[in-house]
């Protein structure tokens, strides 16, 4: 066997640009039928409803007319944390999520996973999801699930992968076609793909050649709850101040200093 | 009433000096029986067994083609490995029967006549949760077939498929020995045996938690 | 020997040593940690060949290209065509639905026909066929043909063309198409531009788009050929006003949200031109030489007539327009000089997702704003894009009984002295046919639509369909129509049959696509073309004889001709010989004509006294409203702010409820909404994002039929409000309904 190629690690990552996101949904949708998330009759109980990819509505809270909307697709933030102590992998006692090196992304295995809800309690966006129900899909539906990503069962916490099977399969064709690493498109998840407004942009945080690298240094980027010290690879970006600060939770008097980012970032 | 007394401590002297026989020989008795349960017919009972629907010749079809394994079990364009056969591959020479083997006559009657695919029993299959590139280990790693599957190309005839009755794998996964010990890299297929070649390797060892493979290496 | 306790107890510690020192422990402990991780409840997706087929999606009006990712036989997920000129790799999230539409229980199985106690049974397809053929011989062996309509729900292509056919070659007019704002677009491009055009916007290239409700980024038109023309746009740093009462997500996303009263947008439109005009701002060179009605003029009885210019200086100053549709002066005078002072700007009307036609007038005006500025048939403008004309079948030959049918005169009124433009009014269907009595209809077609749940007042609809003695409809779909029906005669779904796409709705884009199958047809379902050639072919004679083609597949190819062989393997074509956009003008004067008279606000139903609040729907890119139901996907990712467990939530301002004496809820409380049309209980959400005495519901929802997915959630729009006809169209021109919120009664 070959020695393995030594690579520069790799930090998968996803800059969402919030001026551009409509909040059609279509990024809901495409990682739901990408990932082979089950659906129940009624899903409007939103702490229940399994949406790896989930579009939060977020208002200025201003009175009519100077109300405002934004939209903000949330994925799983994939915290690099320190060192790749997310919150949720640190908390695990089974195991079953993980932080990869190579790849920045926090994974999910599922028939490790024993249920005990730990990492949700630990997670700050909600990005996991309890099954509370085993999945079931109406007769017939089952034709389209993929078999690049395994159904979960009941009693088990599941979460965006940044749609991890397709780096592998990506991954694959490139072994097989003798190369050593993924052109930037070779890999991009099912939401970015989908966005019929280009508002996501995914890459390799750590390449100068990917779009996100410069995305990502916008003087109109932020992430969510930075102060936590997650360290999360989604950034956002909005023109919009109040959107930038939404991003965080501040105190009253805190609500005008401009967010000083370079505390948080590394 | 001493007689009576006197017996009682006859048969205690005995049963003393004879329960110390006793002791060991039940212990023996006991030993040796959840031994032969346990190596014996544990084994007998976790399996059952089940023929494929076809028996196939490696060796027979080896002959006949120019690409060794790759002839008919081949990388699809997109990097993916086809795995078994399927009928359409097969179609291409049997469209009729070529010999005179009942077992040929058997697959064009049965399968290539009734466009059915044969439901083949894989030895090698690995739960849904697992993700194994061909790609990775054959191209860039530059492994043989042998390594993990063992010489099946020299096979003349198709071994019995033992189906584990209480996890539904074939015994291959676990490996003939029972004590799990294996001789040949081939003998074993769990994970434990991925992560052993990985580290041996010295594939990346990336996880956090673990500072072994991550998960998502070989999951999905 | 005998086994006493102790040599009992021996044998238990030498079978446990024995046990310890086989394999069991270790094999049985792992083999059962396998095991509780098998699930054989879960499907587990069989493995296989990933390949993707390309096609179109139908399931709106977009005319999206799709790649749908399938291992081996199985179709496992839809992808938007890279490339594609409408949407280039880009879908919305009705596409990516599409296969829960595909493999999902609402599917039509077989052809069914209703039994006398309204259950269904299923019937063969040469029983379904010759059940119709029948009912329509004797139809029209009674000398009545005129008694058969038909409901499509498109006008173009070859599928509604195949039905527009029969109904000719089998001598009834009834044809009648599901109206949207493209229907008031035709009319107004008719009368100013004397046009056979529907109207293609190039939101892409213009650098100010004033939008009076049209919901650009909430599905109308080409949905996702919109989403990327906006972003373009946007990326271009143009500007983008939305004039609307509610803060929709294209309001929330424009540079600018004004607020207006609603139904005033055309008083809008004409006090901006009154301040364009007024201060000069106008394209003198476009105005000048390519109109006609913008000064005054005199007729040919020596008449003199007021032209565009002075009507609008005289009726609709700043101050007027203020008042009537609540946008203060200084904001109109700064929109009028924003929209004068770009370059390509462009103005676009048909509210929420266009579904709906509208006021004649309020398109009159709005497009007369687009001639101000000279943003006709170019870059960055409107532009009247010519009728798809790749269908040129010879006129079927129609016998006497067909002719003398064909004479009599339409339904609905359409295309009468009264209503010369207009094709069909389908909003007068329910009060034509009517709830009792004979109806004038006795057999209905109906292809490609869910009349029993978009049409207003679905209630009156629904009764209508009752009053039909043989309803047949072409669903894939337990929809409501096909609910009502008498006999279904199931289409294969979009995946699994060839059908020609037109060129997409509301945009400026030539593209013909072409839908092919993806998937082997998963039931016994005959191809909605196929079906109707086979009706025709058993009622043989002169309506036999105008369907000579074996199959749909054999006329699809004889119509596309030399496009076939492109089309299918390219899934689209961009035709050379373009429709051109026509630069020139057919109407009377050979110009661009403006109109200086009869702008009238449509009035809406209810009498404000006992309705102080006006109800109004909006779209949402979540919820399908047309005749595809949602699919579970997009339900599920509907917010809870829209639909809570099976309540509809309406949006309300706050001070609505503050100002209201009969009113008293918090958010999330239940109240009671009625209209003069009807009555529905709904939650209420407060909402600082829309205009004071405004109701807003969602559209999509209510739907009776369909599956456990969908039925029961909310309440359908349509049953809360009815027609309003346009004085000019006869188009359905309501854009709300009075109402009325109370507390339900404890």
């Amino acid at each position: 066997m070959k020695k393995e190629h030594e690579h520069k690690a790799k930090k998968y990552g996803m800059v969402i640009d919030l001026d551009k996101c409509t909040g059609c949904g279509a990024c809901m949708v495409a990682c739901m039928a990408e990932n082979n998330v089950p659906f129940r009759a009624d899903e409007t109980d939103k702490l229940l409803s399994i949406t790896w990819m989930r579009v939060y509505k977020l208002t200025n809270a201003m009175p009519f007319p100077k109300t405002e909307i934004c939209y903000l697709p949330r994925p799983c933030m994939h915290c690099e944390g320190s060192h790749g102590h997310s919150p949720c992998v640190s908390v695990c006692p089974a195991t079953a999520t993980d932080y990869s090196e190579a790849t920045g992304i926090v994974s999910q295995i599922y028939t490790r996973c024993f249920g005990c809800r730990y990492c949700m309690a630990a997670c700050p966006y909600h990005a996991r999801y309890f099954n509370w129900w085993d999945p079931v899909w109406p007769e017939g539906m089952e034709k389209y699930l993929s078999p690049n990503v395994s159904p979960r069962m009941r009693g088990i916490v599941e979460k965006c992968s940044f749609c991890f099977h397709r780096y592998q399969l990506a991954m694959e064709k490139a072994h097989y076609e003798g190369r050593h690493g993924l052109e930037e498109d070779e890999y991009q998840t099912s939401c970015t793909q989908a966005c019929p407004a280009g508002a996501i942009t995914f890459g390799d945080l750590n390449n100068p050649h990917h779009a996100v690298y410069k995305l990502k240094k916008s003087e109109n980027a932020f992430r969510l709850l930075e102060r936590l010290g997650t360290n999360p690879k989604v950034y956002y970006t909005s023109s919009r101040k109040w959107v930038r600060q939404a991003g965080d939770n501040y105190l009253r008097d805190e609500k005008d200093n401009v967010i000083d980012k370079s505390k948080f970032r590394n | 009433m001493s007689t009576s007394e006197e017996k009682t401590k006859e048969v205690s002297a005995n049963a003393d000096s004879d329960s110390g026989g006793a002791i060991i020989l039940f212990f023996i008795i006991g030993f040796v029986a959840s031994l032969i349960a346990g190596w014996i017919i544990f084994p007998k009972l976790l399996y059952c067994q089940k023929k494929q629907p076809i028996d196939f010749n490696h060796v027979l079809h080896m002959e006949e083609v120019d690409d060794g394994c790759e002839s008919c079990h081949f990388f699809r364009e997109d990097g993916t490995y086809a795995g078994v056969p399927k009928l359409e591959q097969c179609v291409g020479c049997h469209e009729e029967a070529v010999g005179e083997d009942p077992e040929e006559v058997k697959f064009v009657n049965e399968y290539v006549a009734k466009e059915r695919e044969v439901p083949w029993l894989i030895y090698s299959k690995q739960p849904d949760c697992v993700f194994f590139s061909h790609a990775a280990h054959v191209k860039t790693a530059g492994m043989d077939c042998v390594t993990c599957h063992g010489p099946i190309g020299e096979s003349t005839s198709l071994k019995v498929y033992e189906e584990n009755w209480i996890t539904g794998y074939s015994r291959d996964i676990w490996g003939q020995n029972m004590s799990g010990l294996k001789e040949h890299a081939w003998d074993r297929m769990k994970m434990d045996d991925c992560a052993e070649c990985h580290v041996k390797n010295n594939v990346k060892q990336t996880s956090v938690q673990t500072k072994k493979g991550a998960c998502f290496v070989c999951h999905k | 020997m005998k086994i006493d306790r102790r040599s009992f107890l021996s044998f238990i510690i030498g079978g446990a040593a024995g046990t310890a020192l086989s394999p069991l422990p270790a094999k049985l402990t792992d083999d059962l940690s396998i095991w509780t991780q098998n699930w054989p409840w879960t499907p587990v997706p069989e493995d296989g060949e990933a390949i993707y087929a390309d096609s179109v999606c139908t399931l709106c009006p977009g005319g999206c290209g799709i790649s749908v990712r399938k291992i081996d036989d199985r179709a496992i997920k839809i992808e938007g065509m890279k490339g594609h000129p409408v949407n280039d790799g880009g879908i919305c999230i009705l596409g990516l639905s599409g296969l829960q539409l595909l493999y999902g229980p609402t599917r039509v199985k077989t052809p069914l026909k209703k039994t006398s106690n309204g259950g269904w049974k299923k019937i063969s397809w040469d029983e379904a066929i010759a059940e119709v053929a029948e009912n329509l011989g004797k139809l029209r062996s009674e000398g009545q043909p005129q008694a058969l309509a038909c409901i499509s729900g498109s006008d173009q292509g070859t599928v509604p063309q195949l039905f527009r056919r029969f109904m000719t070659a089998y001598g009834s007019p009834n044809y009648m198409c599901v109206p949207s704002s493209q229907d008031s677009y035709s009319i107004t491009l008719k009368l100013m531009q004397g046009a056979q055009a529907s109207a293609g916007f190039d939101i892409e290239n213009a650098d100010f788009v004033l939008s009076l409700g049209s919901g650009i980024i909430e599905g109308w038109g080409s949905p996702v050929c919109m989403f990327k023309a906006n972003s373009a746009c946007e990326a271009k740093k143009g500007k983008v006003v939305q004039i609307e009462p509610r803060l929709s997500n294209t309001a929330a996303k424009a540079d600018q949200w004004i607020p207006i009263n609603p139904g005033t947008e055309g008083d809008l439109a004409l006090g901006l031109a009154h301040l364009i005009i007024k201060d000069d701002l106008y394209d003198k060179d476009f105005v000048g030489n390519n109109t006609f009605g913008f000064d005054d003029w005199t007729d040919d009885k020596g008449k003199s007539c007021q032209g565009f210019r002075q009507f609008v200086l005289e009726n609709y100053g700043p101050e007027k327009v203020a008042e009537t549709t609540g946008i203060d002066a200084d904001t109109l005078t700064s929109l009028a000089k924003s929209f004068a002072s770009a370059s390509n700007p462009v103005a676009i009307c048909g509210r929420g997702q266009g579904k709906r036609p509208g006021s004649i007038h309020e398109f009159i005006a709005v497009h007369a704003l687009n001639a101000l500025k000279g943003s006709i048939n170019r870059k960055g403008g409107v532009w009247a894009v010519p009728e798809p004309n790749y269908i040129s079948w010879a006129e079927p030959e129609t016998d006497a009984v067909a002719q003398k049918g064909l004479q009599t005169p339409r339904i609905d009124g359409a295309g009468t002295e009264k209503y010369p433009y207009t094709k069909s009014l389908l909003n007068r269907f329910a009060e034509v046919v009517g709830s009792e009595g004979e109806s004038p209809v006795k057999m209905l077609f109906v292809s490609g639509a869910n009349p029993c749940f978009t049409l207003p007042d679905t209630g009156a609809v629904k009764a209508a369909f009752e009053n039909i003695p043989l309803v047949v409809s072409f669903s894939s779909y337990m929809d409501e129509t096909a609910k009502a029906a008498d006999l279904i005669l199931p289409n294969h779904v979009f995946l699994e049959r060839y059908e020609d796409v037109p060129p997409p709705a509301g945009v400026n884009k030539n593209v013909i696509g072409l839908s092919k199958p993806v998937v082997d047809p998963q039931f016994d379902t005959k191809h909605a073309g196929d079906a109707i050639i086979s009706v025709a072919k058993a009622l043989k004679g002169s309506v036999g004889s105008a369907f000579a083609w074996d199959s749909y597949e054999a006329c699809l190819q004889e119509t596309m001709g030399d496009k076939w062989d492109s089309l299918n393997e390219k899934g689209f074509v961009v035709p050379d010989t373009a429709p051109a956009c026509e630069k020139t003008y057919t109407t009377p004067s050979g110009k661009f004509e403006f109109f200086a008279a009869g702008y009238e606000q449509v009035t809406i139903e209810g009498d404000e006294k006992w309705y102080p609040l006006i109800l109004m729907p909006y779209d949402s890119m979540r919820l399908s409203s047309g005749f595809i139901g949602n699919p579970p996907f997009m339900t599920k990712t509907v917010e809870d702010t829209v639909l809570k467990g099976n309540d509809i939530v309406v949006e309300v301002n706050p001070l609505t409820v503050r100002e209201s004496s009969a009113l008293f809820v918090k958010d999330g409380d239940y109240a009671i909404l009625s209209t003069p049309k009807g009555k529905a209980t709904v939650r209420v959400h407060l909402s600082e994002g829309i205009m004071p005495g405004i109701v807003a519901m969602p559209t999509g929802l209510g739907h009776t039929a369909y599956d456990e997915y969908l039925a029961g959630k909310g309440t359908n729009f349509n049953e809360l409000i009815g027609p309003v006809e346009d004085p000019a169209s006869g188009l359905d021109a309501a854009w709300g309904i009075r109402a009325k919120l109370a507390n339900i009664a404890s």
